[in-house]
């Protein structure tokens, strides 16, 4: 975090973005930033043990069991640092997406968002043309897609197929305030995040 | 059956002329940021086409058709330009392109294909068609394409690149950044990968793309597969470890390979 405000002093910002938890593989922490975080409060969680998911899964997990059954309809997990790099981990942190189908998590890099539009439903997504847009994609993922129909798009698909080998939704453009998407497969939505965004709080 | 053979010997500062398998390299550069080693990449690709002459059969010093049309660069507009790195063909949309850029490249002879009226496919779906369509049909075994700047980025870009691979499956497409390489493997064939561990690995994995996968075997593996589902929402094989100089991969389904790059690499040709 310190990276992202160079003129300030790396202390300072470390106890102002101070995380609940640290949770995971813990294999690519340095010691001295956990024992710095534990002093702070913050709780370590070692889930070195369990090697089938990754450390984005166990995180997801941790804050799914931590939420009420009631809550869980408006629990929102933001995720930021899963995109780029790798691009093993990347697609690890979309398979968890896929894993965790009746959540909501966002991953967001510095080009874009992604999340998941479940299938057989009536997506209704809100485009703040101030932050994010115009340029989106639907994306196939795991499966063909039989049938997708939207509206609100450049080039809005109607009862149309997607795969990959064949048809797949990008480079599209979000023409208005708002995009409908209904399909019969589960879908990856990306939007562009726009640059002009003055990202300091 | 027949084995496929994989390697990344490209990415080594030279090639040892009986590195196999002995391909005919292109390589194409999109308007993205691209990754540190494409100079050495487009330096590299003179070579291995000149090498190759040399031990023609005939003897003889001809040009080679695939040589002549293997570079497509559509220019950064960030990037730096520069006479070393002229492309023989810029090829695609034209509306990232800057025209100072594109009169730039005329002058030193490069030839623009504006693509503009073909909104259906990716820039890159265009230069692969572009090289493909130059490459004779006896030769194209042996292409090999290598795609910098494919990755990163919007997402959506990387998807349609990668989707891009799915569309021309007969063909080598390999695609690069910084961290890693990507390239597919076709269903039903014995894939057999050469690891070069001083310049790949050990991180990989292998992705169903597009549609799950039934049943995928592979030796080489940290996390061997065996008659092992692959799906989106259960198993997809990613942080695994290349644990030696060969993997080997038998899947029902068409699946994305990739492995890490190292960054001790010195890139500089």
């Amino acid at each position: 975090m310190p990276g992202l405000f160079p003129h300030e002093d790396a202390v300072a910002v470390r106890n102002r973005y101070k995380p609940d938890v640290i949770k995971g593989d813990m294999d690519s922490v340095r010691t001295d930033v956990v024992d710095f975080y534990i002093k702070l409060g913050t709780k370590v969680v070692d889930a070195s043990h369990d090697q089938d998911t990754t450390d984005l899964h166990k995180c997801v997990s941790f804050i799914c069991d931590f939420t009420p059954d009631l809550e869980k309809s408006k629990l929102c997990i933001l995720v930021a640092g899963a995109l780029g790099g790798r691009f093993d981990h990347e697609v690890g942190n979309i398979n968890v997406l896929c894993r965790f189908k009746d959540t909501r998590i966002i991953l967001i890099s510095d080009d874009c968002l992604i999340h998941l539009l479940p299938k057989a439903q009536n997506h209704e997504i809100h485009v703040l043309s101030s932050v994010v847009g115009p340029h989106c994609g639907l994306i196939p993922i795991g499966m063909p897609s039989r049938s997708t129909t939207t509206t609100g798009l450049q080039w809005d698909l109607s009862d149309t197929e997607m795969k990959f080998g064949g048809l797949v939704s990008t480079s599209n453009i979000a023409k208005g305030e708002t995009v409908t998407v209904h399909s019969d497969s589960d879908l990856l939505w990306t939007i562009s995040i726009k640059k002009s965004q003055d990202s300091s709080p | 059956m027949e084995v496929v053979h994989h390697s990344s010997a490209f990415l080594l500062p030279s090639v040892a002329p009986d590195h196999r398998p002995s391909l005919n390299y292109a390589l194409i550069v999109l308007n993205q940021r691209l990754p540190r080693f494409t100079p050495l990449l487009w330096q590299h690709e003179q070579h291995s086409c000149g090498s190759a002459l040399m031990e023609a059969p005939t003897g003889c010093l001809t040009k080679c058709p695939a040589c002549s049309l293997t570079k497509t660069l559509l220019p950064s507009e960030t990037g730096m330009i520069s006479f070393r790195y002229k492309p023989d063909v810029i090829k695609g949309d034209m509306d990232s392109v800057r025209t100072d850029v594109v009169d730039f490249y005329i002058k030193l002879g490069t030839k623009v294909v504006d693509a503009s009226h073909d909104q259906d496919t990716t820039d890159l779906h265009k230069c692969v068609s572009f090289i493909c369509d130059f490459t004779p049909d006896l030769e194209k075994s042996k292409l090999c394409i290598l795609v910098a700047g494919a990755l990163g980025g919007r997402f959506d870009h990387e998807v349609g690149n990668i989707n891009v691979l799915c569309r021309f499956k007969d063909t080598r497409i390999i695609l690069i950044s910084d961290d890693c390489l990507i390239h597919l493997l076709p269903k039903a064939q014995n894939h057999e990968i050469h690891v070069l561990s001083s310049v790949v690995g050990p991180h990989c994995g292998l992705i169903p793309i597009g549609m799950p996968s039934r049943s995928t075997t592979t030796t080489g593996l940290q996390w061997d597969l065996s008659d092992t589902e692959m799906k989106f929402g259960g198993l997809v094989s990613t942080s695994n470890i290349a644990k030696g100089e060969t993997v080997t991969v038998h899947s029902d389904s068409d699946l994305l390979w990739t492995i890490s790059i190292k960054k001790s690499q010195d890139s500089s040709p």
